[in-house]
Parts: C-alpha cells; sequence; structure tokens
C-alpha cells in the first residue's frame, strides 16, 4: 500500500520513504507550476486544495532523505511561488534544503548564521528557531541547542513538540531528571497520548536502571512511576504492544529483584510501590496480553495487522526469555 | 455499499415512485367523477376523497426500505471510546480505516500524538540522508549476495 502523503516522512520507513520520493516527479508534473492567488483564478479553476501543500512538503523531504536533491528544489520552488519566500515555514524548509545540500562545517556554519540574521530581524520566528536548534544539535553542540530550547520554551511554553524535543536533547546527555521532567510538560499539554505515558515510563525505567540510582534511593521511586506511566498507557489503549512490553519488563524486573519484598514508602509522599501480589497480577495480565497480541500479529489475523514486524519480534523475545527460564 | 443495500435502496425507490404514480393517477381519475356525484347529490360530505389503503401501504413500505438500506449501506461507526479508538488505531493500522471499497480513509494519519515523538520541525536532515545511504548500500549488497 503506497504511504498515504499526510504521514510526515520522518516516521516512514526507509523504503517506504524512497517509494514516496519517487512519486515526486508525476506530482511535480500533475499540479501546475504557477497558482495565482487572485480570486478570478479560484472561480476559474476550482477550490485549492490544503493537502495539495502539505504534500508537497512531505515531498521535500523525502526527497532530500532518498538523496534526490534536484526534485526537492523543484517542490521548494513550488512553494515559493505560492506563499513567498519570506513566509516562516518556507523559510525553514529552504533552510532545510541548504542544510541538507551542505558538503563541509563551513558550510553549515554559512547556514546557522543565516538562521541567526533571520532571528535578528524577527525573533518569534518559530519554524526558523527549531531549524536552528536542530541544527545546532546536528552539529554536535548538544549543550547550546538545549539552552536555545529553553529560551524558545519560555516566550513558547505550550510548544508540546519542543519539549519533547528538549526531553530527547537531555536523555542523550544523560539527565534523566530533567528528561522526565521536559517530558511531563508533554503530557501536560497532551494529557491523552498513550505513547507519550509510554515513553515516559520508558524513561522512568533507564533512569532507574542507570548506574547510580540505586545508590541515591531514586531506584524505586522511578520503577513505581513506570508501573504507573506504563498502566495509564494501556488504559487510554487497548492492546498497546509497546505498554504492555514495558509493563511486563519493569513488573518483572521488579519481582526478581530484592527490593520487591520489601516495599517501603517513599519519603517524598510520592507514588509508592504497589505490593507483590498486584505486581504479580501486573505481570501475569501483561505477559498474557502480550502473548496473545504476538500469536495473533504472527497469524495475520484479520484486524491485527497494524503492529510493526520489529515490535512483534521484541515481543516475542521477551516472551522466550521468560519460558527458557522455566524450563531451566 | 454492499449488494444487499443497494438492492433495498433500488427496490425501495421503485416502489415509492410506483406508489406516487399510483396516487396522481387515482386523484386524476377520481375527481371528475366527485366532481359530477357532487353536483348530482350536492352534498358537502362527499368532497373529500381518500386514496386507497394499498397506496398508502405501498408508500409506507417503500419508504422503510430505502431507509433500511441507506442503514445498511453505511461505513462501519467509529468507535466513540478513547482506549477503543487508540486501540483500533495500533492493532489495525490503515486497514481499520478504510471505507467499503477498501480504500483508506482520507483523513487517516495513523496515532496523532506520534508527531512529539517524531518531531518533524526538528528533524535532523543530515543524519537522515545518511541513515538512508547506510540502507541503500546494505540493500545493494544484499542484492548482489543473492545474485
Amino acid at each position: 500500500m503506497a504511504p498515504s502523503f499526510l504521514y510526515h516522512p520522518v516516521q516512514l520507513s526507509p523504503a517506504a520513504a524512497l517509494e514516496l520520493a519517487q512519486t515526486a516527479p508525476a506530482v511535480l508534473k500533475s499540479s501546475p507550476s504557477s497558482v495565482s492567488s487572485s480570486p478570478l483564478f479560484s472561480l476559474v479553476g476550482g477550490p485549492e486544495k490544503s493537502e495539495q501543500w502539505i504534500q508537497f512538503e512531505n515531498l521535500i523531504l523525502a526527497c532530500l532523505r532518498t538523496g534526490d536533491d534536484q526534485a526537492a528544489r523543484k517542490c521548494l520552488e513550488r512553494l515559493v511561488s505560492r506563499f513567498g519566500a519570506d513566509n516562516e515555514r518556507v523559510q525553514a524548509l529552504d533552510g532545510l534544503v541548504k542544510e541538507a545540500m551542505a558538503n563541509n562545517n563551513g558550510e553549515l556554519e554559512a547556514v546557522l548564521k543565516e538562521y541567526e540574521r533571520i532571528l535578528s530581524e524577527n525573533d518569534t520566528n518559530i519554524p526558523i528557531a527549531k531549524r536552528r536548534i536542530a541544527l545546532l544539535r546536528s552539529m554536535g553542540r548538544a549543550s547550546d541547542a538545549a539552552s536555545a530550547l529553553v529560551e524558545l520554551l519560555d516566550f513558547s511554553p505550550t510548544d508540546a513538540e519542543a519539549w519533547s524535543e528538549l526531553s530527547d536533547i537531555y536523555l542523550s546527555q544523560g539527565l534523566y531528571p530533567q528528561a522526565i521532567y521536559a517530558m511531563e510538560e508533554v503530557l501536560v499539554l497532551a494529557p491523552n497520548a498513550w505513547n507519550i505515558h509510554a515513553r515516559l515510563g520508558e524513561l522512568q525505567y533507564m533512569a532507574a536502571t542507570a548506574s547510580g540510582s540505586a545508590a541515591n534511593g531514586s531506584h524505586q521511586k522511578h520503577m513505581a512511576e513506570a508501573v504507573k506511566r506504563f498502566s495509564r498507557s494501556i488504559e487510554l489503549c487497548d492492546d498497546y504492544l509497546r505498554g504492555y512490553y514495558g509493563l511486563k519488563l519493569v513488573t518483572k524486573t521488579l519481582l526478581s529483584g530484592e527490593d520487591a519484598k520489601t516495599p517501603k514508602q517513599t519519603d517524598e509522599g510520592g507514588f509508592a510501590l504497589p505490593d507483590r501480589s498486584t505486581l504479580e497480577k501486573l505481570h501475569e495480565l501483561a505477559t498474557a496480553k502480550l502473548a496473545e497480541i504476538v500469536r495473533r500479529a504472527a497469524a495475520k489475523e484479520r484486524g491485527w495487522r497494524g503492529y510493526a514486524e520489529a515490535d512483534v519480534a521484541a515481543a516475542r523475545e521477551l516472551l522466550a526469555q521468560d519460558t527458557s527460564a522455566v524450563q531451566r | 455499499m454492499t449488494l444487499l443495500s443497494k438492492t433495498f435502496t433500488v427496490f425501495g425507490s421503485i416502489l415509492l415512485a410506483h406508489a406516487c404514480y399510483s396516487a396522481r393517477e387515482h386523484t386524476a381519475l377520481q375527481s371528475p367523477r366527485v366532481v359530477t356525484a357532487a353536483a348530482l347529490s350536492s352534498s358537502p360530505a362527499a368532497g373529500s376523497v381518500s386514496l386507497p389503503v394499498d397506496i398508502i401501504i405501498e408508500t409506507i413500505v417503500s419508504t422503510v426500505l430505502i431507509i433500511t438500506g441507506l442503514v445498511l449501506g453505511t461505513k462501519p461507526l467509529r468507535p466513540l471510546e478513547w482506549r477503543v479508538w487508540a486501540g483500533k488505531i495500533e492493532r489495525e493500522g490503515a486497514e481499520g480505516f478504510t471505507d467499503g471499497s477498501g480504500k483508506v480513509d482520507r483523513d487517516y494519519v495513523g496515532n496523532p500524538f506520534s508527531v512529539l515523538e517524531s518531531r518533524p520541525n526538528f528533524v535532523d536532515i543530515r543524519r537522515q540522508r545518511r541513515e538512508f545511504a547506510e540502507w541503500s548500500r546494505q540493500k545493494e549488497k544484499f542484492l548482489q549476495q543473492g545474485q
């Protein structure tokens, strides 16, 4: 099945991105090269479709990713001729094309200078500010990117995407508490996002298993939070493989560890670890659900084909660890 | 629309058209007779003529048939509960959001919150290009080995 052009090509697999990029010449050919925004034109030519421009935007990303720079530039020309070169979103796409075509560090620095020049004229140009942060991070200056992002969030605190990026930058630097805080801000803005709940659970699990957390006593707190987050994600989404996977992993670690036998109250009044029988029940539930998902997804039953193959394989591996432990 | 719903709707429409035609013919044939009868007897009560009961029944039955056909032909309703809807996206993917002919709905975008994790405005295009080049190289190697 051809990927819908409404999918952002960032999330597509390489093969799907290639497939999308290869449609570029046909799309370019089928749509008129210049669009007039005069009312007369819209009377004659019918209503303008907004999807068309999203399509061009996504094509630019897919073409750049697959190395088809020429087609990307042509798509960009269409957007420039429609919206003008000083449109904020078009400016960001233009910068993206330049970034992708830069061959050495000097050219990247030039792109960065260009971003800074645009921002000095108008420092509320959010798309360009985001590009600048992404470029800084791409050039290996993660701490600069983090401070620039904090500045951006200072005047635009409801930008969930930016909080999520900040969390990712902190995670790449190993700053777990900060990463968790930023991800919690995302949840404040999108409280029903089941994947963000699972992501936060994963962050908590990573923080709990990181070296040094056992020493300062935050291990149990993080594990309790992870149980809570994964449970919430499966509460928000039936048969959520990622949530059940995380829940099983966390409860298994807790049940095999020593600390589960003596659940002690966390001193900060946070979420206390549930007792052993509850954990066992959660573990059983997660195992049963995972086994069902793996069985039905592997059989390609109707209505169970939406899972990614890699996810199902990982779940199968986790279940196999269990059975091999029993056999031994 | 399935074949069943189409049959129901078409048959109902034919019945309805037939009922309308019958009603019209009935009034056209009846009215001169009524006028003459009224003139002869000069009684005011004979002025109103009711339709025969079979035309009335036909109209009702045809309407019910059309409605049944249309209801049968609607797309499966979307889940109301959040967790059911979310589970449908995760479990079935695009396949769960198709109309009768198997085409994916235009507004289907998968998990709407996945952009919070892929973060398209912060995309590191240079790394993506490197990864794609690596992927295509490996694919080529794999194809060469296969030959």
